[in-house]
């Protein structure tokens, strides 16, 4: 019914998260409408954003396109020995603005799941490891999200990484700051009690 | 606990609907198909959020309603517990999906909060007993566990979301099974994965365990006073993976031997499970498939050490259920600390006329009852002054006058 393109760029639009066929259309029909260049821009933006973006051979965060190592590796300042594990590049902003980490990152890119098919050789686990044999890290704080598929592969990650002797955390699950106790479910609650701390003496 | 207020829109067959609820009995008089039943259903939803009547939940929602997408069904029911009165909310959507499909969502607020559905099941408490749910005792074992997991949730805090968990690891689990029969792969993933099957499944079966043994005990002594004497009734619990250590040679033990498992603690049956799903590995990999744990585990009935699912009879089952249901209610009162509003549908005209007095008088200690019947004919007279009756006409519910018409002369 539609003209090809059109019908086109709506199929592709509506592949992206969190839209609907009719959020795509309304998206297809203003960028056909627009008049000061919009979809030139976008289209120049989306073509760079492939050929400009690269992985960080060491830690898989995202670099420019022709670095090897990302801001965070190259930074001599930030410690080596410790390495923070997280799913996606977008965990590693999360952590970076809370201002309080100094060490380095591995991303995974992904959580192990066989309903999506997705198993340890589809995620950054071997590089990683790798990455501890080789030695000078201390450290590794799991920080994979906390949901069953989170858990797992922070599961598997132990499993893997303990034959190799390096200190192994994670990240403490308990309440969010500001909240109030008594709106908290009782999934939080229950592992806030359960991860309960010594106050230490003043 | 006491429905105070029901209000529906576009659920079933009633487009708009909103009611006071009295106390004690509510009798709901009409024809076949006037939505008698699909009122006891909505209460019923509350409780649960899971419809007894169909497996195709898009039909909750009027079908005129449903033309439209999304398409909207509201229930809020407003309550009175213990703690004080409240208010849910639960909201059925119907929505196109990312293929040609549609879907039912549902959403649900607690006195204005929206909440996650696993987190509030059992806040409302209802037991609901309708003659096709014989199929609890004479049906395929997935009866029972949908019985036991819909009891369980409603007065056991944590129930439902260990059960979802639960199921959500095994569908993982299973993914990888059939992987791994298909290609060799990492077996070092399973591990993980029985890790938490594992970790959950011995929380259910801990508390399926207890839950069992107290209900049974409930359940037995009111069957033996509906039979005045005649049956000692039991409900025997046979976990898909068997926590006791049994000599080999017993392993098929005769059905009626009691076993005791309520000393074991959540950590033994872990640590046993676990162990047994590594000896039965090899078998799950060829299969493809979890083959042990809470989502194979069965309940059978026993009158006097007959199994009631293959032997009963049409009237012991009948009564056997009416005991399981009283069992129910008394055990929620026990957990929770206040009655379940009881829900009774089309119940008395399948019992003879001393069962009916003997149910009649048990429920009377109800602190609410709402029963459905096509007329008033087989309630004796002083429950009827009791309650209220209602008509239930075409999806409307109207006020009926009392007595004089419905009863009979003479």
């Amino acid at each position: 019914m539609l003209p090809r393109p059109l019908q086109n760029l709506i199929t592709a639009l509506e592949r992206l998260p969190g839209i609907g066929p009719k959020t795509a259309s309304r998206l297809a029909f203003y960028l056909l409408r627009e008049e000061n260049d919009l979809a030139e821009a976008l289209a120049q933006a989306l073509q760079e954003l492939k050929a400009g973006i690269g992985f960080c051979s060491e830690c898989f965060y995202l670099t420019e396109a022709g670095k090897r190592l990302c801001a965070i590796c190259e930074d001599e300042r930030r410690e080596a020995g410790l390495i923070c594990v997280v799913e996606e590049p977008l965990d590693v902003i999360a952590i970076e603005r809370s201002g309080a980490y100094r060490g380095r990152y591995h991303v995974l890119h992904g959580a192990l799941s066989p309903i999506e098919g997705i198993g340890p050789e589809d995620l950054k686990i071997a590089p990683l490891l790798e990455r501890v044999r080789r030695g000078g890290v201390r450290e590794v704080i799991i920080a994979t999200n906390p949901n069953l598929e989170g858990d797992a592969t922070a599961l598997y990650l132990s499993q893997q990484l303990r034959p190799l002797g390096v200190h192994l955390t994670r990240l403490a699950r308990g309440l969010p700051m500001g909240s109030d106790l008594e709106y908290a479910d009782p999934n939080t609650l229950m592992r806030a009690l359960a991860g309960r701390q010594e106050i230490e003496s003043g | 606990m006491r429905l105070l207020h029901l209000s529906l829109t576009n659920f079933r067959n009633f487009t708009r609907l909103a009611l006071e609820l009295p106390p004690r009995g509510v009798l709901l008089i009409g024809a076949n198909a006037q939505g008698k039943t699909n009122f006891l259903e909505a209460v019923y939803l509350l409780a649960t959020f899971s419809s007894f009547q169909t497996h195709v939940e898009r039909q909750l929602i009027h079908f005129l309603e449903a033309r439209k997408s999304p398409a909207v069904g509201r229930l809020i029911g407003e309550y009175q517990r213990r703690d004080g009165t409240h208010r849910l909310e639960l909201r059925l959507i119907l929505e196109a999906t990312a293929g040609d499909g549609m879907r039912l969502r549902k959403e649900a607020l607690l006195d204005g909060v929206k909440r996650p559905l696993s987190q509030i099941v059992g806040h409302f408490n209802a037991v609901l007993f309708a003659p096709h749910m014989t199929q609890i005792i004479e049906g395929g074992p997935e009866e029972r566990r949908r019985f036991l997991n819909l009891t369980l949730a409603q007065a056991i805090p944590g129930y439902a979301t260990v059960l979802s968990e639960y199921v959500h690891i095994l569908e993982q689990r299973n993914a990888l099974l059939k992987q791994l029969a298909a290609q060799a792969g990492h077996v070092a993933q399973l591990d993980v994965w029985d890790q938490e099957l594992t970790a959950r499944g011995a929380q259910l079966m801990y508390w399926r365990i207890q839950a069992l043994q107290e209900m049974e005990r409930l359940a037995a002594r009111v069957h033996l006073e509906l039979t005045r004497g005649a049956e000692v009734l039991r409900l025997m619990y046979r976990p898909a993976y068997e926590p006791l250590p049994l000599p080999v040679a017993q392993i098929s033990l005769p059905l009626s031997t009691p076993l005791d498992r309520s000393h074991l603690k959540v950590e033994e049956i872990r640590e046993g499970f676990l162990e047994r799903l590594r000896a039965m590995r090899r078998e799950e990999l060829t299969r493809g498939v979890t083959l042990i744990g809470p989502h194979r585990d069965e309940v059978r009935f026993l009158a006097n050490g007959i199994d009631l699912g293959d032997y009963g009879s049409r009237g012991q089952v009948r009564t056997a259920l009416l005991s399981l249901k009283l069992a129910e209610m008394e055990w929620m009162r026990l957990r929770n600390g206040e009655w379940p509003v009881l829900l009774l549908d089309e119940v008395l005209s399948e019992l003879d006329s001393q069962r009916r007095e003997d149910l009649l008088a048990r429920v009377s200690t109800c602190e609410q009852v709402i029963l459905t019947a096509t007329d008033a004919s087989a309630f004796p007279a002083p429950f009827l002054l009791q309650s209220t009756l209602w008509e239930v006409k075409m999806g409307q519910i109207y006020p009926k006058n009392h007595l004089a018409e419905e009863k009979e002369p003479g």
